[in-house]
């Protein structure tokens, strides 16, 4: 089902299209993914495990494995990310899929280029970055896998906080529009382009990028690696179900392809991911049953529970969900209360009728290319999971090669922009640009933006990194 | 840590896991595995996984054929399954050159009484449908060979070697070997010193620096190999393939997913072990020149490992000459997993019993003083 009515978003779709579904014809509209079109059109089963098990929808932006199918017979394809083209043809798959014998691969166009410096990822921290870059003269290359440029912002349909000098009161979506715009046309930016590796060969750095049908051999002395996380999953029996989601997943589909995931949710999780996307779910029409919280206080801001309290939904902390009811999809969930040990009490259980199971359980940053890189890593709670070492100036332990954002160590778009602004300022720096207090400034901001009750944990893990990056040391 | 063992194996590779095994079964339980990381951190974890016997020395051939006995039941033996898949190797020639190196290979094999045999272009066809017949001149097959997981077979080996008393001691590094008459009388590690009956040097890559800890110089070399896997697939070829026109293997595991390598010729020895885009790139063409339906696949990951090379691609087995109590079980030159389980039966007889077979006599560090004849296939 499609969103048509929304009280902040409007959706302009593309062209009509028509492609085949496991031989059966789907409506779609260009501009939209493969699973995005299969979800309008009610089909909640993407393909299935080696056993028989359903899979469906889960990351949305190309992060895990869950949405694989065949597509015009090639196997593995990952429909969250690959948009929909006319007379397209689409199968589940059971387990792995097949190889098509009769594939004969084509020559691939190789160009090799040099760059000014690269940006890798064009969320709200590489485009950031580049911004910067682009004020001081220096023209980088941007590259990003997906189909839209913005990252996780372009789903952001909540007014931002914090100061007013990071846009608070500003949406998600507006910030990445007006970030595209000064960055569009100045400096060179490919989607769809999936950086394979970063390489050190003759004494050179080389990226090498997926793009089309071409490869991009990408000479580039400085590199900033701005390239976000991955939605955190949740163990409990019928997790696997098509329409368990991960809370970035839900936002994508609602809020970039104006489609509705269910018709009533269970929210895990009451950071303030957990808190805005239940409000997110009503204002595209889907019912919230309830939020579960395992820890005794809600994580978020109280501004933002109070919003969804206001219209009824229970926010109930100290219970969790135990287990995701259905055959084929989600049909129901149990939750409980937990005790200490965040155990489940037995006999508190209690079933929800729930079709959408909703995880806001946090992001682990992703951290591929730059662990592929050979920058040192370390493991730091407070960040997340594995982040690369890096300096308060987020160079990492690899001269000239930086990193900002989520995948630095999980935050939030306002600092991931000041953290872009800054891997971007020092590279500057490295180059013998004189920036005056520039660099100084922007490092304030980001320690001030910090500062209060739920930059606490966070800035414990960046004064980790920082004393590893000093030691030398690492996992 | 203990203070003394019968047995002290370096390393946690698939050799010393094979070994420590194979002594335990004989009574012998004493034993003491040192491992600087973990199991499997080194070559044995980062190798392909192919068990092949079609070599083209006498010693590389009859160890393979031993150890392919072995891992026929080794999964019941162990108890855990090693994913053995016994669908042969299809080795490609290219040239005439490399067809009459073939014929006489497969010459030598089968007076061995190895099943291997030449084969058309179009009978390779019959083996692996979807490879391109245009690209050889011909090749060999031996249906005995296979592939197997070596995590499964290091994991096994351990578990029951444990179970019988061995102990493996993880990130404990060897620091120091002390040497008096003749005879290695302590080991130092980075946990405390150990007294050993026996010491065997299984350290892989890492075996010459420490056989020079006991003043003996081995004359192997570290050499990077790099590797790649792919997304899994529904499984369709059970055979392993190699070339020996450039080098390149590569087998589908029993997940699905396709890993293998190729070698450079001109690959400088040293520890470094980084991947990089030449073999990406290098490894990409030729697969796909060779099996054109795998350019659907993406590439998931990929590593590097050390060859330990000798001059002669052979492995250095058994005893050291004025060390006596300092047994050797390296220089696989890329081998080691096909041949391991076999190197650990000739191992554990000559602990047990004293015994030197003629292949301990031939493969011992001695050989280095005369010149003699290498393995010419050294890939997967």
């Amino acid at each position: 089902m499609r969103i048509e009515q929304h009280p902040i978003l409007e959706f302009r779709r593309g062209r009509r299209i028509t492609f085949t579904f496991d031989g059966r014809p789907i409506e779609a509209y260009e501009g939209e993914t493969i699973a995005a079109a299969l979800h309008a059109a009610g089909v909640r089963v993407l393909s299935r495990t080696r056993s028989g098990a359903p899979r469906g929808l889960f990351c949305a932006i190309g992060k895990c494995s869950s949405c694989l199918m065949t597509v015009d017979g090639i196997p593995n394809v990952k429909t969250c990310v690959t948009p929909v083209r006319e007379g397209m043809v689409v199968q589940s798959q059971r387990g792995p899929g097949r190889l098509n014998p009769d594939f004969r691969p084509r020559e691939r166009e190789v160009r090799e280029l040099r760059a000014e410096a690269v940006v890798v990822g064009a969320g709200p921290a590489g485009l950031a970055a580049t911004r910067v870059l682009l004020r001081h003269g220096i023209k980088p290359i941007v590259f990003d896998e997906n189909p839209h440029l913005g990252g996780q912002l372009i789903k952001q349909t909540h007014k931002f906080f914090g100061s007013r000098a990071e846009r608070a009161g500003v949406r998600g979506f507006s910030i990445a529009e007006e970030l595209l715009s000064e960055v569009e046309g100045e400096a060179e930016v490919l989607r769809q382009a999936r950086v394979l590796g970063l390489y050190f060969e003759d004494g050179k750095r080389v990226l090498a990028v997926a793009h089309t049908d071409r490869l991009l051999l990408v000479e580039a002395e400085e590199i900033i690696v701005a390239t976000g996380a991955e939605e955190r999953f949740l163990l409990f029996p019928g997790n696997h179900l098509p329409g368990v989601y991960g809370a970035g997943a839900v936002q994508t589909l609602m809020n970039v392809y104006g489609v509705v995931p269910g018709k009533r949710a269970l929210m895990v999780g009451a950071g303030n991911v957990g808190l805005i996307v239940s409000y997110q779910l009503l204002q595209a029409g889907v019912e919230v049953e309830a939020v579960v919280e395992a820890m005794p206080e809600i994580g978020g801001y109280h501004v933002h529970a109070a919003k969804i309290r206001r219209l009824g939904i229970p926010i109930l902390t100290r219970h969790t969900v135990v287990r995701a009811l259905g055959g084929e999809r989600v049909e129901g969930a149990v939750i409980a209360q937990v005790d200490e040990k965040l155990s489940p009490i037995p006999g508190t259980e209690r079933e929800v009728s729930v079709d959408l199971v909703c995880l806001a359980t946090g992001l682990n940053p992703s951290t591929r290319l730059l662990e592929q890189a050979g920058a040192r890593m370390a493991y730091v709670p407070e960040l997340g999971g594995r982040v690369p070492l890096h300096t308060p100036h987020m160079e990492t332990t690899l001269p000239g090669i930086y990193v900002a954002g989520d995948c630095a160590g999980i935050g939030e778009a306002s600092t991931a922009m000041l953290e872009g602004e800054l891997a971007a300022l020092s590279l500057l720096s490295r180059r013998g640009l004189e920036l005056g207090g520039e660099m100084e400034a922007t490092r304030k901001s980001l320690e001030k933006l910090r500062l209060g009750p739920f930059g606490a944990r966070p800035r414990a893990g960046k004064e980790k990194v920082f004393a590893l990056m000093k030691g030398g040391s690492g996992g | 840590m203990k203070r003394c063992a019968d047995v002290v194996i370096i390393g946690a590779g698939v050799t010393g896991a094979a070994l420590a095994y194979e002594l335990a079964k004989r009574g012998i339980r004493d034993v003491v595995i040192l491992e600087r990381r973990f199991p499997c951190s080194g070559a044995t974890g980062r190798c392909g996984g192919g068990i092949r016997q079609q070599f083209t020395t006498p010693h590389n051939i009859r160890l393979a054929m031993e150890s392919v006995k072995r891992y026929e039941t080794l999964s019941e033996e162990l108890g855990v399954d090693i994913e053995f898949i016994q669908g042969g190797y299809l080795i490609l020639a290219e040239t005439e050159e490399e067809r009459e190196a073939q014929r006489k290979a497969v010459a030598l094999q089968n007076e061995l009484g190895l099943p291997s045999r030449l084969l058309s272009p179009e009978e390779a066809l019959d083996v692996l449908p979807l490879l391109d017949a245009s690209t050889i001149t011909g090749a060999t097959y031996c249906p005995t060979d296979g592939h197997a997981n070596p995590f499964r077979v290091v994991e096994g080996f351990l578990a029951q070697a444990r179970r019988m008393g061995v102990m493996v001691e993880k990130f404990t590094a060897v620091t120091g070997l002390v040497v008096e008459r003749g005879r290695i009388v302590r080991v130092h590690t980075s946990s405390g010193k150990i007294s050993p009956g026996a010491v065997v040097n299984a350290a892989g890559a890492w075996s010459v620096e420490i056989a020079r800890m006991a003043g003996v110089e081995l004359p192997n070399v570290p050499v990077r190999h790099e590797i790649a896997i792919t997304e899994p697939v529904e499984f369709f070829m059970d055979v392993m393939v190699i070339s020996i026109h450039n080098g390149i293997y590569f087998s589908q595991t029993k997940e699905g997913q396709i890993i293998g390598g190729i070698g450079f010729p001109d690959e400088k020895p040293g520890y470094v072990i980084s991947s990089s885009l030449r073999f990406l790139r290098v490894y990409a063409r030729e697969l796909t020149r060779y099996v054109p339906a795998l350019g659907q696949l993406a590439v998931l990951r990929q590593w590097a490992g050390l060859y330990d090379v000798t001059p002669d691609a052979q492995p250095v087995l058994g005893p050291t000459p004025g060390v006596e109590n300092f047994i050797q079980a390296n220089g696989y030159s890329g081998h080691g997993f096909m041949i391991a389980p076999a190197v650990a039966k000739h191992l554990a007889d000559y602990i047990e019993k004293g015994i030197r077979s003629e292949i301990l006599e031939k493969l011992s560090i001695e050989r280095f003083k005369e010149e003699i004849r290498g393995e010419a296939f050294v890939v997967g």
